[in-house]
């Protein structure tokens, strides 16, 4: 395989969805949206188990995929023995998948949260887009609500477009961008000797400058008649978004991929991502960019 | 209990009153030619100090600020709040994930900005102690070698915010390397300074072990910024609902920078040390409201700041401790050890030389913090005055010059 294709490649389309299997009670209903989701935007569906392979579990997933409706001729099962998360993320690299699709629990235990369980490990690392899936369904797709990050960085752009392009395929009506404003030091730095005008001047200015980057996004984009609404809310990157689509009782928050290696220290010290994946507030997607 | 006098009451309000009131007005002028509020603080301790009404009006001047009685007791009081509360809102900026977040560039900025800086004042103290006046016993030229390093390398991280704010450069790349360099300075910059504070307390410390010191301070800043962290996260949500507002938040954050200051000095580290590290599990946690953190530092910065800075000119003759040699020293060793350290830093962290070497200008600024610092020295005796003043000219100086050069290189 060319591991040189993944390289600037699009962060959409998603034409290859790959989907971890678990065999737990809840690997039905992922292998459910994963199929769905592949229908809809007519992508190759890649099943991935790694673990030792034999007749029982072949016959308890033909029987899963069979009850799902799952196509073997549209389909591709990958058995594969090693450490899950590097296995996995090895995958997805052979197979240029686009999008990796796992299920989450909302909230782990302390312990399995410092030493970072399979689902997060994979989102803090991966090279591609990835879907956690907190309470996977059989009935339709309720994606309906999205809430997406427009944060300064480059990858925001491919961000947004890939939400859009997701909203137009799930026909999803409301996406709401939101940017977080946190400005380490400026409370102190208005103390001293900032009066009320001055302030007021420069909190707006802040503000104005975050919804102009976001309108900009928005005016080059193709949103079709999906509705898409800016919001800057005020509170450090990641937790206020994620308080924020708890709040709204958003389908999907979708966020950009990390910038950094993440590691136990930004657990402990916990910033950005590490504030989602702490507390997952619904299904979230992380969009890898790959630039 | 001992009580102030009717008379001494009136003395220490009145007192209180004039360099609140002067020192505002003093600021606000000072900020029509743009300088620092903290400049026109020191400055009004300097005319109400010895330096000029004390050499002009002496009678006056013991009138105001006596030197025996209960008034400067009650007054020395006010002022070691004053630093602790001070230390407590600089906490209250540093946030360690800003650091990580940053990344390589963060941590080899503020590595560099801080080991070259240490190791040239260290060097220059420990190599030639006459410069300075330092006795040669070794233990006493070792601890103002550590001091002169930590002073030197230390960053004013409200004057740098307040820059950033100025150029619109807070939330640019070379801001956010440039706050998160600070942030990690002050902190590490503190560590040592209440190292060697605690080296300092004598015979208080003298079957202390050095190890243990180190270990109590590593300790002590782990579990706040880890374990006690995470109950103020907890705990927060719960105050800032439950509790009047927002009194019911100011008093208990302040009561646990009090508390956690109590501790810190009695186990024979610095009362600072504990009222920065609150400062820091405090201002770095999520559920802190900003209307919170602003009420704090209008508190803090508008009350106790003034009364710290212009006392400082009331202990002090600016003039008579004025020594050209030691200021023209202390000025180079900061400008070439900072600015370099903190160029080499960006350089290797992958930022252009022109930006590097507006991030080395940018962290010159060494203002209030290095003022404080300054200042717990000589209460401690560390210093000698004439060090001592020009260790607040270089503050001022690097304060002042730090955006017009910033500027420079940014353009």
């Amino acid at each position: 395989m060319d591991l040189s294709k993944l390289k600037k490649r699009p962060a959409f389309p998603f034409e290859t969805i790959a989907v971890a299997i678990s065999f737990s009670p809840r690997c039905p209903l992922i292998l459910s949206e994963a199929k769905r989701l592949s229908d809809i935007l007519g992508a190759t569906l890649l099943l991935l188990h790694i673990g030792e392979k034999n007749i029982e579990k072949e016959q308890e997933l033909d029987e899963m995929m069979a009850n799902v409706g799952i196509d073997s001729n549209k389909s591709r099962v990958i058995w594969m023995e090693g450490e899950p998360v590097d296995t996995i993320l090895k995958l997805c690299k052979l197979n240029i998948v686009d999008l990796l699709i796992i299920g989450a629990l909302e909230k782990e235990n302390l312990l399995k949260f410092y030493i970072g369980s399979i689902a997060r490990n994979i989102s803090r690392r991966a090279k591609c887009s990835v879907l956690l899936l907190t309470n996977p369904t059989t009935n339709q797709f309720k994606f309906k609500k999205f809430v997406v990050n427009g944060v300064e960085n480059p990858k925001t752009v491919h961000t947004i477009n890939a939400s859009i392009y997701l909203a137009k395929k799930l026909n999803a009506k409301d996406i709401t961008i939101v940017n977080e404003i946190n400005v380490p030091g400026m409370a102190m730095a208005m103390a001293e000797d900032s009066t009320a005008p001055q302030a007021k001047e420069i909190r707006k200015h802040l503000t104005e400058e975050s919804e102009e980057q976001i309108n900009e996004i928005i005016k080059n984009a193709d949103v079709g008649d999906v509705k898409i609404t800016s919001k800057i809310i005020k509170g450090k990157q990641g937790f206020a978004i994620s308080k924020y689509a708890r709040d709204k009782k958003a389908d999907l928050l979708i966020i950009n991929s990390p910038d950094t290696h993440l590691r136990i220290l930004d657990r402990i010290f916990t910033h950005d991502i590490e504030f989602i994946l702490a507390d997952l507030p619904c299904n979230l997607l992380i969009v890898h960019s790959r630039l | 209990m001992t009580k102030l006098a009717h008379s001494e009451l009136i003395v220490l309000l009145l007192s209180i009153s004039a360099m609140l009131i002067i020192s505002r007005i003093v600021a606000e002028l000072g900020k029509k030619l743009k300088l620092p509020v903290v400049m026109g603080e020191l400055i009004v301790g300097i005319i109400l100090g010895p330096t000029i009404l004390g050499m002009l009006y002496p009678d006056f001047f013991n009138f105001l600020f006596p030197h025996t009685g209960n008034v400067p007791v009650a007054m020395d009081g006010i002022f070691s709040l004053s630093v602790i509360m001070l230390l407590f809102v600089a906490g209250m900026e540093v946030q360690l994930s800003v650091v990580l977040k940053q990344g390589k560039i963060a941590i080899y900025t503020s590595l560099f900005s801080m080991v070259i800086p240490f190791f040239t004042g260290f060097a220059v103290a420990w190599f030639f102690p006459e410069i300075f006046s330092i006795s040669t016993d070794p233990h006493a030229k070792l601890l103002f070698a550590l001091f002169f390093g930590t002073a030197l390398s230390i960053s004013a991280l409200p004057v740098i915010a307040r820059i950033l704010m100025d150029m619109n450069l807070f939330k640019t790349n070379i801001g956010m390397v440039i706050i998160a360099s600070a942030m990690f300075n002050d902190l590490i910059g503190w560590l040592i300074f209440s190292f060697v504070l605690s080296l300092t307390n004598g015979s208080k410390v003298e079957h202390m072990n050095i190890g243990y010191t180190i270990l109590y301070i590593v300790g002590f800043g782990l579990f706040m910024l880890t374990i006690g962290k995470k109950i103020i996260d907890k705990t927060l949500p719960w105050m800032q609902t439950k509790l009047s507002w927002p009194g019911g938040v100011l008093s208990i954050s302040l009561g646990i920078c009090l508390l956690s200051a109590a501790f810190t000095e009695s186990i024979n580290i610095h009362a600072i040390l504990g009222a920065f590290i609150a400062g820091i599990a405090f201002g770095d946690s999520v559920q802190l409201k900003e209307q919170a953190r602003e009420i704090i530092h209008q508190f803090v910065t508008n009350f106790f700041a003034p009364l710290f800075f212009v006392s400082i000119g009331l202990k002090v003759n600016f003039i008579e401790n004025f020594d050209l040699q030691i200021v023209l020293i202390v000025l180079i060793l900061a400008y070439v050890g900072k600015v370099l350290g903190a160029f080499i830093g960006a350089r290797i962290g992958g930022m252009s030389r022109n930006h590097s070497l507006a991030v080395g200008f940018g962290m010159n600024a060494r203002g209030a913090m290095e003022i404080i610092l300054g200042t717990l020295a000589l209460n401690a005796g560390l210093i000698s005055k004439p060090i001592f003043v020009a260790l607040i000219i270089m503050a001022l100086v690097t304060s002042i010059t730090s955006a017009p050069l910033m500027r420079r290189f940014i353009n």
